[in-house]
C-alpha cells in the first residue's frame, strides 16, 4: 500500500499574494521565487509528515497542466482561455502552429524541482496535450513528452488525463500508440482525473502499455474495476474538488474493499485530481488524512 | 442608427484603495495615481481625495466612495453610455454575495487562472439574505452618476456552482459508489433555487424599490456543468419572475453552444451580454471566416423571445488594445448576422478588473470609437441603398 499526491498543489495564501503583487508590479520575481521555495519546503514537510511514499513538488510554478510544455515546444503555443472541466479554474488551451511540434529543451529544475527523496513527476498525457491542436497524440508523445521524460529523474511519472474519460466517442485503443512511444523510461502511470472511468475500463484501459492506472473513485464505481487488476492502481479516494475532509477510516475501508472484492494487489491512495481546486489549508489536511488512511490500511493488514 | 455601449462589471481597484484596505502605507506614486486619474477623467473635487490621502489614516468607506466616483468617471469619460462603478466597493463578485448571506463559511483561496484567484466558501446550512447588499452602493451611485446605471448582481447558479457544498449534497458514502449524478443534480437544484428565492430575489426587489431600471444577473459559471443548464435557467427565472425591471444576463468564457436549447426558457431575460472576443481573430474583416469567435451568435438571434445581444468585443485577458477598426468589424459582422441593429449592444467580454486602468481605458475608448465607425459604415451603406 502506498500513498502520494500527483498534480498541481494549491499555492499558500502568501504565494497567492506574492504572485498577485508581481502582476501588479508591487514585488519582484525574486521575491516570488523565494516564496515558492518556502511553499515547496512546507509541501515537502507535509508529505513527509503524512508518510507519503513519493514526494511531489506540487508543480507550484505551473500556471496550468500544459503551460511550461507549450512555452518550451516549438510549434505549440497557448490558445484561448478555457474552462477546466466543470471547475471555475481556466487554462490556456494548447494551440499548434505546425503539425510537427518539437520540445526545445528539458523542463529543468524550475518546473520539476529537486526533492529530497523518491519522487513523482506529473505531466499531461499525450491525449490531453494533443486536444484541439490537430496534432496526433502519438506525435505529441514522440516529439514533446518523450524528450521531456528523458530530462526528468523520477521514480514515477504520472500522465494526467482529464479529458479522455469525458469524451464519449474516445476509444482506449487510441491511447495505445502514444503511450507505447513513452515506454522504456521511468515507470509510467496514466491517471484519469475527475471522471467516471467505467467506459474506459470496459474498453481495456487496464491493458494499456503503462505500469499503473489512476481511477477517480468519486466518479467510478468500485465494481467497474476488473477483478484481478494486475497493475498498480492509483485509487483516487481523496476528492480534490470538495472542501469536505475525508475520514481516513473510510478511505482505509475502501482500500480493503479494492483488495477483497476486486482482488487488486498493488494500490496507491491518491487524490482524484489536482489538489489546486481546494485551498492550501484544506489540501494540507487532505494530505495528512491520505497518509493516515495508508497507515491505517497497513496496520490493519499487519 | 446608434448602438448602445455599456460596461460589464468589474474594474481594477486603484492602488490607494487596495493599499489602504490592506493597511499598507501609501507611496507618493499612489497619490500621484489619484491625481493623474482625477484630472484625466474629470473627477470633481479630486483634490479633496489627494488631501485626505496625504493626511493619512483615511476612512475606508469614504475611500470606497472615491473609488466609485473615479471608476464612474473613467467609464463615462471613455464614452460608455450605461455604466456602474467597476464594483469598487465590493470585495469580489462571489465573495461580496456570500459575505452578506447566511449559511456560508470561507474555505480559502483557489486559482481562477494563472496568478488570478478567488475566495471560495462552502454552504454549510440553509442560505438566506442577511441584508440587501447592493443598496448602499446603488443609492450612492445614483447620486453621482451622469450616465444611466446598470447594476451587476451575481446570479444564484454561479454562487451555487462556485461554492463547495457541505449542506445539500451527500457528505459520506461517496467513494466507489459510482457517479451518483442524480443525487448531485438534485442537491444543486435545491441549492440554486434556495439562493434564487431567499438571497437574490429579495436583493432585486430592494434595488427595484430604490429605482433600478436595468439589472444584470452575472452568471459566468452558468455553463460549468453541461447537464445543469436547466438548473441555471430555473434559478434565473425564480430570481426575476414577475419583477418589473430590465433584466439581462452576462455569460462568459464558455462553450456557448451548450446553452441551447436550455435558455429558450429564459423569457425574463431581455439581453444576453456575452464574451466572444477571447475566441476571435485579431485580423480585420466582416465575413464569418474573419470572425471565428462569433460563430455562435446566430443561436442568440434565433431565441424565440428575441433578446438583445450584448456583443463582447474586447478580450479582457490581454493588454492588446483592440483597434477601433477591429471593434467596428466585429459589430458589422454581428449586425449582418442579426439583420437588426436594434438587437445589438456593444460591451467588453467581461469585467476589466484584471487589466490596469491605463489598458482598460484605452480599450474602452477604442470600443466607443469602433462603435462610431460601425454606425458610420452602416449609415453610409444605408444611404447608398
Amino acid at each position: 500500500m502506498q500513498a502520494f499526491a500527483p498534480g498541481i498543489y494549491p499555492r499558500s495564501e502568501q504565494l497567492v499574494q506574492a504572485t498577485r503583487d508581481l502582476d501588479r508590479g508591487r514585488t519582484s520575481q525574486e521575491a516570488v521565487d523565494d516564496q515558492v521555495e518556502r511553499d515547496l519546503a512546507e509541501l515537502i514537510a507535509v508529505q513527509q509528515d503524512a508518510g507519503l511514499d513519493l514526494l511531489s513538488d506540487g508543480m507550484l510554478r505551473w500556471q496550468d497542466l500544459f503551460r511550461p510544455l507549450l512555452e518550451k515546444t516549438d510549434g505549440l503555443e497557448t490558445g484561448a482561455l478555457t474552462r477546466f472541466l466543470d471547475t471555475n479554474t481556466f487554462y490556456r488551451a494548447p494551440h499548434a502552429t505546425t503539425t510537427v511540434p518539437k520540445l526545445g529543451g528539458p523542463l529543468g529544475a524550475r518546473y520539476a524541482a529537486p526533492l529530497p527523496g523518491p519522487r513523482l513527476v506529473t505531466l499531461p498525457s499525450p491525449y490531453a496535450l494533443s486536444q484541439g491542436t490537430g496534432v496526433p497524440a502519438a506525435r505529441i508523445a514522440e516529439a514533446v513528452l518523450r524528450p521531456a521524460l528523458a530530462g526528468v529523474d523520477a521514480d514515477l511519472v504520472v500522465l494526467a488525463e482529464p479529458f479522455f474519460g469525458r469524451a464519449e466517442d474516445a476509444k482506449a485503443s487510441e491511447l495505445e500508440e502514444p503511450l507505447a512511444a513513452l515506454a522504456g523510461g521511468p515507470m509510467l502511470a496514466l491517471q484519469l482525473t475527475f471522471c467516471d472511468a467505467s467506459r474506459a475500463l470496459e474498453q481495456g484501459l487496464a491493458d494499456l502499455p503503462v505500469e499503473a492506472i489512476g481511477i477517480d473513485f468519486y466518479g467510478t464505481h468500485l465494481a467497474d474495476v476488473p477483478k484481478g487488476f494486475d497493475k498498480l492502481l492509483l485509487a483516487g479516494v481523496v476528492d480534490a474538488r470538495s472542501s469536505t475532509l475525508e475520514d481516513p477510516r473510510e478511505l482505509a475501508e475502501f482500500a480493503d474493499r479494492l483488495r477483497n472484492e476486486r482482488e487488486v494487489e498493488q494500490i496507491a491512495l491518491v487524490p482524484n485530481g489536482d489538489l489546486q481546486f481546494v485551498s492550501e489549508r484544506i489540501a494540507r489536511e487532505k494530505l495528512s488524512r491520505l497518509g493516515a488512511a495508508k497507515t491505517a490500511t497497513v496496520e490493519a493488514a499487519a | 442608427m446608434q448602438f448602445l455601449t455599456h460596461e460589464i462589471g468589474s474594474l481594477a481597484k486603484p492602488p490607494w484603495l487596495v493599499k489602504t484596505s490592506a493597511g499598507t502605507p501609501l507611496q507618493p506614486n499612489d497619490i500621484e495615481h489619484a491625481r493623474t486619474w482625477g484630472e484625466k477623467v474629470g473627477v470633481d473635487g479630486y483634490e479633496e481625495l489627494i488631501a485626505t490621502l496625504e493626511r493619512g489614516n483615511p476612512d475606508k468607506a469614504e475611500l470606497g466612495h472615491w473609488a466609485s466616483r473615479y471608476a464612474l468617471r473613467l467609464l463615462e469619460s471613455a464614452g460608455i453610455e450605461v455604466v456602474y462603478d467597476g464594483e469598487q466597493q465590493r470585495t469580489e463578485m462571489y465573495a461580496w454575495a456570500v459575505e452578506h448571506a447566511n449559511g456560508f463559511e470561507p474555505r480559502g483561496t483557489v486559482r481562477s487562472f494563472d496568478n488570478k484567484y478567488y475566495s471560495r466558501s462552502a454552504v454549510t446550512s440553509e442560505p438566506s439574505l442577511r441584508e440587501p447588499y447592493h443598496n448602499d452602493e446603488f443609492a450612492f451611485l445614483q447620486s453621482v452618476a451622469d450616465h444611466d446605471l446598470k447594476i451587476p448582481v451575481t446570479g444564484a447558479y454561479t454562487i451555487a456552482v462556485w461554492s463547495y457544498d457541505e449542506h445539500f449534497a451527500p457528505q459520506t458514502g461517496r467513494i466507489g459508489a459510482g457517479h451518483g449524478r442524480n443525487e448531485e443534480l438534485s442537491a444543486r437544484r435545491e441549492f440554486a433555487n434556495d439562493l434564487a428565492r431567499n438571497v437574490i430575489r429579495p436583493n432585486l426587489e430592494s434595488l427595484i424599490d430604490l429605482g433600478a431600471k436595468w439589472i444584470q444577473i452575472d452568471e459566468p459559471g452558468a455553463s460549468t456543468e453541461a447537464d445543469e443548464l436547466d438548473i441555471f435557467v430555473e434559478s434565473f427565472n425564480a430570481s426575476v419572475e414577475g419583477l418589473n425591471c430590465f433584466f439581462s444576463t452576462h455569460l462568459c468564457f464558455s462553450d456557448y453552444d451548450l446553452f441551447f436549447p436550455a435558455i429558450e426558457q429564459m423569457h425574463g431575460c431581455k439581453q444576453f451580454c456575452v464574451g466572444f472576443a477571447n475566441y476571435d481573430s485579431r485580423e480585420l474583416g466582416t465575413s464569418s471566416a474573419d470572425r471565428p469567435g462569433y460563430e455562435v451568435i446566430s443561436k442568440f438571434r434565433d431565441l424565440p423571445y428575441q433578446p438583445i445581444l450584448g456583443l463582447g468585443v474586447l478580450d479582457i485577458h490581454t493588454d492588446f488594445v483592440e483597434p477601433p477598426e477591429l471593434v467596428r468589424d466585429r459589430i458589422l459582422y454581428a449586425t449582418e448576422v442579426f439583420g437588426d441593429p436594434e438587437r445589438i449592444h456593444v460591451c467588453p467580454d467581461c469585467g476589466l478588473r484584471t487589466r490596469s486602468w491605463e489598458v482598460a481605458y484605452d480599450k474602452l475608448r477604442n470600443m466607443v470609437e469602433g462603435t462610431k465607425l460601425a454606425e458610420e459604415a452602416l449609415s453610409t451603406a444605408g444611404a447608398a441603398r
